[in-house]
């Protein structure tokens, strides 16, 4: 049984903004969802960054019932690149960090960056005084 | 009978390798559980430091003549301007200079690329005299073809500065970083327990002529620095609780290294340049101990909200709260975020401990002391 993890920005026609997507895709497809980014207005179209984990085969499922609802499907692209050789560790981009992708918790003082939770908001991008992160639109 | 040691004492103790030095978070730990008594008994000198974004910085070089020579009225390096209004070759790179169309590159960055060796493309232009008749320069100069490369910051090493946080609906990009709206962050900048003075928060072993570590290598306290504050309201520890006390520092920017000076820009607000100061404190007696060993959670700032005008105080906070990442504050938790870095204070700390231990480092007594109860005045606009 192969599971699997996709990052999707999924877009909603205004008219689906009041269903109840994501309880769907947790009841009847078994797919773990966490969700990064939401802007959702009712009557309006809604924009949802989620991450999905999975049985491959109900994850194939669960996005085969997304197209079906007309909610639009598109993998994250966007990532962040962090220059850490150059890295100062004075910590000014980690109070943007939503997401806790950028820490400086720990003892040693310095600046700690999980990729794996960021959702390229690119807050640190501005943040950073040295300038370190990048957007990469690669795949 | 009290232990008093005296600058001299302590000088002769490190030349014989007897001194005992600590870092001022060593000491800071120490304090715990001994008192001051013990600690002035047990210890010589503290090594103090900070590295942080110091706007009040640049660099004084002097270029050599060139044949006819010029006296130069206007100039450039690298497109940045340069100050040219002291004699003939003399220029003053000021640290926060813009490129008038590049707004992330400037001073600060012209001073890491000298201290790094690079080439830099010098513009001049003067009207000609019968003395100096040249009118115009175009060259490219460096660190091995220039004379004087002197680093003189006329405001270093801030005793303290406020937090800053932003009450207003929209982001603000400011010199104390990017302050996401409805207080979304807190933004902080100090070494705290470790920074040079909020150790000697009186100003007692800091004064005209203090040697001390700088960008590097080894440079000098050369005046009190500019806004120079001494009667700022103190906290119950004694230690000013707003911006107080300043420094002018001057070294030879030749033997200084990038690891140590390092250009930086913030977004909308300009470049600006980190700067690595460490000052050793002498333990003369039990007062100084005592001062020497204030911790984190006994140093206060204010919190001002800088998404209004006037930055109206909200709050105080100490460094222990602000260091753990998170506040705090009406019932709000607002994450937090340094701009000095402590890594590398802390990095400039262990080297002057190292150095003082080897005996190549001395500790020099201020030729004078900074003036006591300055205020300071604002500027009215008449």
């Amino acid at each position: 049984m192969k599971r699997v993890k996709k990052r999707l920005v999924l877009r909603f026609p205004a008219d689906r903004v009041n269903e109840p997507i994501t309880y769907v895709l947790i009841k009847d497809y078994d797919v773990s969802i966490n969700i990064l980014n939401a802007d959702i207005t009712h009557g309006k179209e809604g924009n949802l960054l989620i991450e999905m984990r999975g049985e491959a085969a109900k994850m194939d499922e669960a996005l085969e019932y997304l197209k079906d609802r007309k909610v639009h499907i598109s993998p994250v692209v966007k990532t962040i690149l962090f220059n850490e050789k150059d890295c100062i560790h004075c910590g000014a981009c980690a109070s943007v960090c939503f997401p806790g992708a950028l820490t400086m918790k720990n003892s040693n003082r310095k600046l700690k960056f999980s990729p794996d939770r960021c959702v390229a908001c690119e807050l640190c991008i501005k943040a950073c005084p040295l300038q370190l992160f990048e957007l990469n639109f690669g795949a | 009978m009290p232990v008093k040691k005296s600058f001299q004492e302590i000088n002769e103790k490190i030349k014989k390798g007897k001194a005992v030095i600590l870092t001022a978070e060593e000491v800071s730990a120490m304090g715990r559980e001994l008192t001051p008594a013990q600690v002035v008994e047990k210890v010589d000198v503290v090594t103090t430091a900070t590295f942080g974004p110091m706007c009040s910085s640049g660099m004084l070089i002097n270029t050599g003549h060139s044949n006819p020579p010029i006296r130069i009225e206007s100039a450039t390096l690298n497109g940045v301007p340069v100050f040219s209004g002291i004699a003939a070759v003399d220029l003053y790179i000021g640290a926060t200079e813009n490129h008038p169309e590049q707004p992330d590159y400037g001073g600060a960055h012209i001073i890491e690329e000298l201290i790094d060796g690079k080439d830099l493309e010098l513009v001049a232009h003067a009207k000609g005299t019968d003395c100096y008749p040249r009118r115009d320069i175009r060259t490219t100069i460096n660190r091995e073809n220039i004379n004087e490369m002197i680093m003189f910051n006329p405001r270093n090493a801030y005793q303290n500065y406020p937090a800053a946080v932003n009450a207003s609906n929209r982001i603000k990009y400011t010199y104390m970083g990017s302050l996401l709206p409805r207080m979304g962050n807190a933004n902080y900048s100090t070494s705290g327990e470790l920074s040079p003075l909020l150790n000697d928060p009186d100003m007692r072993t800091i004064g005209l002529g203090t040697r001390i570590f700088l960008g590097g290598t080894t440079g000098y306290v050369s005046w009190h620095g500019t806004q120079y504050k001494s009667n700022a309201e103190l906290n119950e520890h004694g230690v000013p609780v707003s911006n107080a006390a300043t420094l002018t520092v001057m070294g030879d920017a030749r033997n200084m290294s990038s690891e140590y000076i390092k250009a930086a820009y913030y977004e909308k607000y300009g470049v600006s340049i980190f700067v690595g100061i460490g000052i050793p404190i002498p333990v003369l007696d039990e007062e100084m101990a005592a001062r020497l060993m204030i911790r984190n959670d006994q140093i206060t700032t204010r919190i001002l909200d800088y998404g209004n005008p006037g930055h109206p105080e909200l709050g105080r906070v100490n460094y222990a709260q602000l260091m753990s990442g998170e506040i705090e504050f009406n019932g709000k938790k607002i994450r937090t975020s340094s701009l000095s870095s402590l890594y590398k204070a802390r990095k400039i700390a262990g080297i002057l401990k190292k150095q003082i231990e080897e005996g190549a480092f001395l500790l020099s007594e201020p030729l004078e002391a900074f003036p006591a109860g300055k205020g300071l005045n604002s500027l009215e606009i008449r």
